[in-house]
């Protein structure tokens, strides 16, 4: 099983009580609490922890976005994976990934996933997401256009990267009359697409269908093997087998020297399950962003929300491990046989988990983690 | 489509809000003992089928000048209420010698020049049931209307008739930057009403509406908010047909 480091690059550089006045801490808390200082020097860390992952031999490093959230001040995933790709060596850089719906170009973003490619010499995983509600506001995007439109988005880009230019692009949400971008990814005939699931049915089918490795994010055991199953079953309909390499997991990791101080750290991935998601149904979920089938399966997927969640029953659902190096081992494994994922994605920093910890933490599941769940 | 048909004398078509075709209620009743109202369901809402295609207002004020062709409405009157009324508008911009007299109640359309269109997308179902009028205990029907829990049917219409509101009034958010240009066109007789205290969209955009439009009159309810029809039945059909005038035609 292949092990990813992911950190959401949060900002939780406020006072908590200033956070709590607000319904949320994404769209509506103000930004006169974004501390510019600690921020720059925030950004110089967590790029630090990036490269010492790499250097660790992490399989993969994970990036994401988000905007108008102290969550993750990680804006920009392009951005992002072009340091990524310049300051690291090894390591895939995992995008998971661009939020398409948003896109108003995605010839710009086939061409800027590509030059993260050929910067990187071919390391790129290009992750596609539909995104949170909160980026739909973020961006002024309608919402009942989000599947269209991210259906749209990825094949125009797929088309950029496959097709030779120029071509014509008239869609229903893009228009472009002379597409030829002069920059194409290293990788042939284009870097490995992934896409992430929480409770879409629909998504899960069309990843399935079209052989993109798929990752559920932070759901419980059942609620991943029922999304495995719709990706199956979308697999199943051309024909194709599914492997381990096809499926991923994310959760919330953290291992130190001890069993005491692996479980303290771990206490910051409650942060990211509770205040960062708090906030009305409406900001999370505008009207007309999920489907009735996926609304459906949501009121199912979802009976408790993380947030209504303790941390020892967070820790005892495997939404966060926390341990020394060899109970980290002896749960990952649990995940792998359980789920018979071949990626492991570990959120691995939150809130003020601080810099030694963190490195301590990558430090040892480079030296005693990874090479022994390195053979399957 | 789903339409709902009544009365007697010249037509009345009227155009619903965001919230839904809620059919013949009290001021709709008092009216149709001298006109014959037209009350269709919206594409895309309650029982009218799916139009996933339309775009924005203008495709529905499109639709509907065909719909006026299709049910052989000859020059109605037409009144519109919120989306409604700037569909109306649109209407009247697109093809005034097909409209007798016009009324907008409380219509978004235009940019406000103070203040702001209320954000309706942003806020839960339940926060705008009271955000709408100005005082929920003055609303003679509140009981009937609102008084129950809806029933799962009536929630999942709720939920298509705001995902088809969103897609046509999303960006540019419940206005069209160019419809002022077209509004001196409309010369119809037309009355605007508003409420007072109208906090969807501020009562100041009537008074643009009114300044716009070369033969538009502007009435506005006191302790009113952003339903007349609704919080004064009774004010507003008195004011529907003394504009209208009870035997016209």
């Amino acid at each position: 099983m292949k092990l990813y480091y992911f950190s959401e690059m949060p900002h939780h550089e406020y006072p908590d009580d200033e956070g709590d006045k607000y319904p949320s801490l994404r769209l509506g808390f103000p930004n006169r609490f974004f501390d510019r200082a600690k921020a720059a020097s925030n950004y110089t860390r967590y790029l630090d922890e990036y490269e010492f992952a790499d250097q660790a031999g992490y399989h993969g490093l994970m990036i994401n976005e988000h905007h108008s959230t102290p969550s993750c001040v990680n804006v920009g995933v392009n951005m992002t994976a072009a340091v990524l790709a310049r300051t690291t060596r090894r390591a895939k850089l995992l995008l998971l990934g661009n939020i398409l719906p948003i896109e108003d170009n995605p010839v710009r973003m086939a061409e800027q996933i590509a030059m993260a490619d050929l910067i990187s010499g071919g390391r790129v995983l290009s992750g596609f997401v539909r995104g949170v509600g909160i980026e739909q506001w973020w961006a002024n995007a309608n919402p009942v256009h989000n599947r269209e439109r991210f259906e749209e988005c990825h094949d125009l880009i797929l088309k950029c990267w496959t097709e030779p230019g120029p071509f014509r692009w008239e869609g229903r949400h893009y228009h472009f009359r002379h597409v030829n971008p002069w920059c194409l990814p290293l990788q042939k005939p284009h870097p490995p697409i992934w896409i992430p699931g929480t409770a879409s049915p629909e998504t899960a089918i069309w990843a399935g269908r079209r052989g993109y490795t798929y990752v559920p994010f932070l759901v419980p055991f059942d609620i991943a093997r029922e999304l495995f199953e719709f990706y199956r079953q979308g697999a199943a309909e051309v024909g194709r087998t599914v492997t381990a390499d096809d499926l991923g997991f994310l959760i919330c990791a953290v291992t130190a020297d001890t069993k005491a101080a692996a479980l303290e750290a771990g206490r910051h991935f409650v942060w990211r399950m509770g205040p960062t998601l708090r906030g009305p149904a409406d900001w999370f979920q505008p009207v007309g962003m999920r489907s009735r089938a996926g609304t459906q399966f949501a009121l199912r997927a979802r009976p408790r929300s993380l947030a209504a969640m303790s941390y020892d029953e967070l820790l005892a659902e495997h939404f966060i491990i926390a341990g020394t190096p060899d109970e980290v081992i002896d749960r990952f494994a649990h995940v792998q046989r359980e789920l018979g994922v071949g990626h492991l994605l570990l959120e691995a920093q939150e809130s003020r988990m601080d810099h030694r910890t963190t490195m301590r933490s990558i430090e040892l599941m480079g030296a005693k983690v990874i090479p022994a769940l390195a053979t399957p | 489509m789903h339409t709902w048909v009544g009365g007697r004398g010249a037509p009345l078509l009227v155009l619903h809000g965001a919230g839904g075709n809620r059919g013949f209620t009290r001021w709709t009743r008092a009216v149709a003992e001298h006109f014959t109202v037209w009350a269709p369901t919206h594409p895309g809402f309650g029982a009218s089928g799916d139009a996933e295609w339309m775009e924005g207002i203008d495709d529905l004020a499109r639709f509907y000048l065909w719909f006026m062709d299709g049910a052989g409405l000859e020059r109605p009157h037409l009144l519109g209420q919120s989306i409604g009324g700037w569909t109306a508008a649109e209407m009247a911009t697109m093809s005034p010698g097909s409209i007798d007299r016009l009324i907008l109640v409380d219509p978004v359309g235009l940019k406000p020049e103070a203040g702001e269109i209320l954000d309706v997308f942003y806020h839960s179902p339940a926060e705008l049931r009271d955000l709408m009028v100005c005082d929920p205990k003055t609303v003679p029907d509140w009981d009937e209307l609102f008084g129950r829990t809806p029933t799962p049917a009536e929630l999942a219409v709720a939920t298509r008739n705001r995902e088809m509101a969103a897609r046509l009034t999303w960006k540019p958010y419940m206005h069209n930057p160019r419809l002022e240009q077209f509004l001196p066109r409309v010369a119809n007789p037309t009355l605007i009403v508003w409420g007072r205290d109208d906090r969807i969209v501020p009562v100041e955009c009537g008074e643009q509406y009114r300044r716009l439009m070369p033969n538009a009159t502007l009435s506005v309810l006191e302790r009113c908010g952003h339903l007349p029809p609704l919080e004064h039945p009774d004010a507003f059909a008195r004011l529907i047909l003394d504009f209208l005038g009870e035997t016209r035609r």
